[in-house]
């Protein structure tokens, strides 16, 4: 009988999975009993048998405990780690706090903005047709250059629903506005709500679902109303808002619409925002008086049916204005509507960035700071490791292993970056409430599993790298070197640092540089003359008894003894009306002027305190104010009148003829020079009451304005707004720049003081016994500090030297978007550069003016 | 001493090992049992058994005796010690008590 070995594979298993303890007499056992069996029974049996009882030996008491064994070595190392860790946390503070004060400021910065952008990416991307839904855009060409809006001709409506059938849905609508709304019946009230004018389709090409009423009903009737959840249950407190009435309000008129719908509330990602929706048939029908094919007074965006492409619904569109308008010089085009929130900007024609810059821009800044943060961290955690040489030697004359070692550092630093993200996630917690104020939004911290596989992924990465260095290079010496006083060199690391010393100050100067421009500029732009008055200037909607007797209450608020001047009045900052509707004599073809139009009556425009060139305003001596119109100087330049006034032009509304011209005032925004203006004469179709008040007893006359407005409109709420705060609001996005540019400007300077810091106190430690020698040599403690702060100084310099050209061209580039700039001076460069040396002085001085005080037999004494 | 309990298997393993005596290991206690018993065990089960009763202290266990079979591995002799001596003679009074209080048995 051949004598054969037992199965190897299986022995091999059994050896794998056995308790160590009872391994070999159990594999004796086994042992035994094949060579028996193979003995009595064969080959072949001995080898089934063999199987079947490695195979019942599989059980509990006898596989060994995986966890329990793997756990026993790995615990112990990491557990020692852990302690040396936290052990040389408690030696070096200092260095300890620096890292995780840069590094936490550093990732908070990031996680915050990293909020922030994607906040702004999401916005709009709720609609679930958003990969086919168009905005019909609206290209105005004239003398000056194409401009771009999103208004276009309500008349286009119908001919698109029935000449392209490849647009799915056709939504038409206005732009959200303030409303007075009311229910009357047991307790009545008045709400001011913003509302829009919007046709069935609207529903179905963007996505605002409805939480009650019938889909296919909605708004078919001129006097169905939608109200969103929130409205429903302020106007209708635990009722059911479905079937009830509301009363619109418009100017001196009344009007009842049916709720025939609830929506659940608008997102807040959702770049407009409303509460409520009438029917955009009982607008066209009844509010629209000149239905023109010049009139752009309708938004419109279209979903396309699958296979069409945008480039061609868009021609289409094109074709059917430029039929029903022959001569137009506007031009209209598709654009994806979820672009428009981050691509708003057009720029002679062409979209040209809007948002997305600030996006972009921010993305970078969070890049760079993270970059610096994670520099600086390295770099402090190597300085620092060869201080750690003689533990490293000690350690491995013990028996270290280089890969424990180079454990022991990453264990480190990546325990380090755990807890600066940990803080970091603490302090964007802690500011999450003021960051959400200063930009208007209302982010939370949700930790997503994206969020939290990033953090992850950022935290090892940075961790990793912090400790590559020590654990790779400091584990391969050898220890007998290391014990001998063999001292690291790091004279390639060492170039590596000071270049990040001049780019960190570099950077800050930008950034101290950026934040004064910004700050001067916006102080000119908040004291810049406009051409009006906007101090101490109210105004408030013209509705209910005002549209009829306005004149009775003109006359009693000019009474009241805060109230300095009234009048009726169209004017709004930021335009509001623009027209290309007038002709004069001698107009070509090519004279397409875009005009901002302002509804006037008596006295409004003196009351603007718009400065008269020529001529006179509305005013009651003259009887002749009802065709008059009043233009800016800027208007009467672009049609090229010599002598304008007396001379008639041709508005839509008819001839008019010039009365009076106008000094130029700022009308859109300050990013534009002066635009072409016209106040028409048009007392009944103003929007507005204006006042302007004594500025000393602001809220006694608000009080008394309100008192003498509810006698007049008893159920309206009294809203007044300050053209001032219109005008502030404007310069939102610039006035947000401008804080935020302050923030970033301190948390840079902040880490490049840190980073500098960490490493004077590295250099200052290694030259400790070099500046006792000198010391001992009769050199003063001042000759000391200059010759520390010296070295730094140079890096410091050389890194202000190359900010402060980059600076003055990103100023200039900021500045270009204004009409109106500040001159850029030369102190700013200088108050910049000389801010930012000082506080490098200031960093080093305390830890050199340590060194240079120590007592040198302190130092000198141990060899 | 109630808390002392007995299984079956455990029994029968530890009245095993104090037959074989200086001799009972793996191997030698699984062919005891067969033989008397006529009652196939196998090793995982076995191992089991002794592993448990050696953790309650009722057997203790020694390795020795390398020898050129079973591929160069010592065995693991297991004997009883004085608290498994007692534990079964207990088990033994208890079963004998019993079978005493019948009355009457067919």
């Amino acid at each position: 009988m051949k004598n054969t070995n037992p199965p190897q594979l299986l022995l091999r298993f059994f050896r794998w999975f056995c308790d160590p303890y009872m391994a070999e007499h159990l594999e004796g056992d086994l042992l035994e009993r094949f060579e028996k069996r193979q003995l009595e029974r064969g080959s072949a049996k001995a080898k089934f048998l063999f199987a079947k009882d490695v195979l019942l030996l599989l059980r509990p008491g006898i596989v060994r405990s995986f966890k329990g064994y793997q756990k026993l070595n790995y615990y112990d190392m990491f557990k020692h780690n852990l302690i040396i860790t936290l052990r040389s946390f408690v030696r070096h503070k200092s260095s300890f706090i620096i890292n995780l004060l840069g590094l936490t400021t550093g990732l908070a910065c990031v996680l915050l903005i990293y909020l922030w952008v994607n906040d702004e990416l999401l916005v709009d991307g709720f609609h679930e047709n958003k990969e086919s839904l168009y905005h019909i855009m609206s290209n105005h060409t004239d003398a000056s250059g194409t401009f771009t809006i999103k208004g276009t001709p309500g008349l286009l409506h119908e001919e698109i629903k029935t000449q392209v059938p490849e647009v799915q849905w056709a939504a038409v609508y206005t732009d959200p506005h303030e409303y007075t709304v009311s229910v009357s019946g047991s307790t009545p009230l008045s709400l001011k709500v913003q509302g829009r004018f919007a046709n069935q389709e609207y529903l179905s090409a963007f996505s605002f679902p409805l939480k009650a009423g019938q889909s296919q009903s909605l708004l078919s009737t001129n006097y169905d109303a939608l109200i969103t959840e929130s409205l429903a249950e302020r106007l209708f407190p635990n009722q059911d808002a479905l079937g009830q009435t509301i009363e619109w309000h418009f100017r001196g008129s009344k009007t009842e619409f049916k709720v025939s719908g609830v929506l659940e509330n608008i997102p807040q990602n959702s770049s407009e925002q409303f509460e409520l929706i009438l029917p955009w048939n009982y607008f066209h029908d009844e509010l629209i008086t000149y239905k023109q094919w010049g009139n752009y007074y309708a938004r419109q965006s279209v979903v396309i049916g699958p296979g069409s492409s945008a480039e061609v619904v868009g021609q289409k569109i094109d074709a059917i204005f430029k039929a029903n308008l022959p001569d137009t010089r506007v031009e209209l085009f598709l654009s994806p509507y979820t672009d428009l929130y981050l691509h708003g900007k057009f720029i002679n024609g062409e979209q040209a960035g809007g948002r997305i810059e600030s996006v972009r821009l921010l993305s970078f800044i969070a890049l760079l700071i993270l970059l610096i943060a994670c520099i600086n961290f390295i770099n402090l955690t190597t300085a620092r490791a060869s201080q750690r040489m003689k533990e490293v030697g000690v350690k491995k004359s013990l028996g270290a292993t280089r890969q424990s070692l180079a454990y022991q550092f990453l264990t480190e630093s990546v325990l380090l970056c755990a807890l600066a993200t940990l803080l970091a996630f603490l302090l964007v917690f802690l500011l999450l409430p003021e960051f959400n104020h200063i930009t208007q939004k209302n982010i939370r911290l949700v930790f997503s599993p994206q969020l939290l596989v990033a953090a992850t992924v950022l935290l090892l990465v940075v961790g990793l790298l912090a400790g590559s260095y020590p654990a790779l290079h400091l584990s391969r010496l050898k220890a007998l070197l290391i014990l001998k006083g063999f001292k690291a060199t790091n004279n390639s690391s060492g170039i590596g640092r000071k270049a990040l010393v001049v780019f960190q100050f570099a950077l800050s100067t930008v950034l101290i540089v950026s934040v004064v421009v910004i700050f001067r500029q916006m102080e000119l732009v908040q004291t810049k003359n406009l051409g009006y008055d906007r101090n101490n200037l109210i105004y408030f909607e013209r509705e209910g008894q005002l549209t009829d007797q306005y004149e009775a209450f003109l006359a009693e608020l000019k009474n009241l003894p805060g109230v300095e001047n009234a009048a009726v009045s169209g004017f709004m900052v930021g335009g509001m009306n623009s027209t290309g509707g007038v002709g004069w004599k001698g107009k070509t073809d090519e004279d397409q002027i875009q005009f901002w139009e302002y509804n006037a009556g008596i006295n409004s425009v003196e009351l603007l305190g718009v400065e008269f060139l020529k001529g006179r305003g509305f005013s009651e001596e003259f009887k002749t104010n009802e065709n008059g119109v009043i233009f800016n100087e800027t208007a009467i330049k672009a049609m090229g009148m010599e002598d304008p006034i007396g001379k008639t032009v041709y508005h839509y509304t008819g001839q008019k003829q010039i009365v009076g011209v106008v000094k130029d005032f700022s009308i859109a925004s300050i990013h534009k020079p002066a635009e072409p203006a016209l106040f028409l004469y048009r007392p009944e179709s103003t929007h507005f009451i204006m006042a302007r008040i004594n500025g000393e007893q602001t809220s006694t006359t608000l009080q008394q304005i309100e008192k003498l407005y509810s006698q007049f409109n008893p159920e309206f709420p009294f809203k007044p707004i300050f053209v001032d705060q219109d005008y502030q609001a404007l310069y939102a996005s610039e006035q947000r720049m401008a804080v935020l540019s302050r923030y970033s400007a301190i948390l840079a300077i902040l880490i490049s003081c840190l980073g500098l810091f960490g490493l004077t106190a590295y250099t200052t430690e290694k030259r400790v016994k070099e500046i006792s020698i000198r010391k001992v040599l009769g050199s003063g403690v001042w000759r000391i500090i200059v010759l520390l702060t010296g070295q730094f100084s140079i890096l410091v310099g050389l890194g202000i030297i190359i900010a402060l050209p980059l600076s003055y061209w990103a100023a200039q580039q900021w500045l270009s978007d204004f009409a109106y700039q500040i001159e850029l001076k030369w102190w700013f460069f200088a108050l910049a550069g000389l801010g930012t040396l000082l506080l490098a002085w200031l960093t080093v001085f305390g830890q050199t003016f340590k060194a240079a005080r120590v007592n040198p037999a302190t130092n000198l004494r141990n060899e | 001493m109630g808390k002392h309990h007995l299984g079956e298997f455990e029994e029968i393993v530890m009245l095993t090992v104090a037959i074989l005596k200086e001799e009972a290991y793996g191997v030698s206690i699984i062919e005891e049992m067969e033989t008397r018993l006529n009652r196939s065990v196998s090793m995982g089960a076995l191992q089991t058994v002794l592993k448990r009763l050696e953790g309650k202290g009722y057997l203790e266990s020694e390795l020795k005796g390398a020898t050129k079979i079973r591929g160069g591995k010592r065995k693991r002799y297991f004997t009883l010690t004085s608290l498994g001596k007692s534990v079964l003679k207990e088990t033994k009074e208890q079963r004998l008590g019993l079978w005493n209080a019948i009355p009457d048995f067919a």
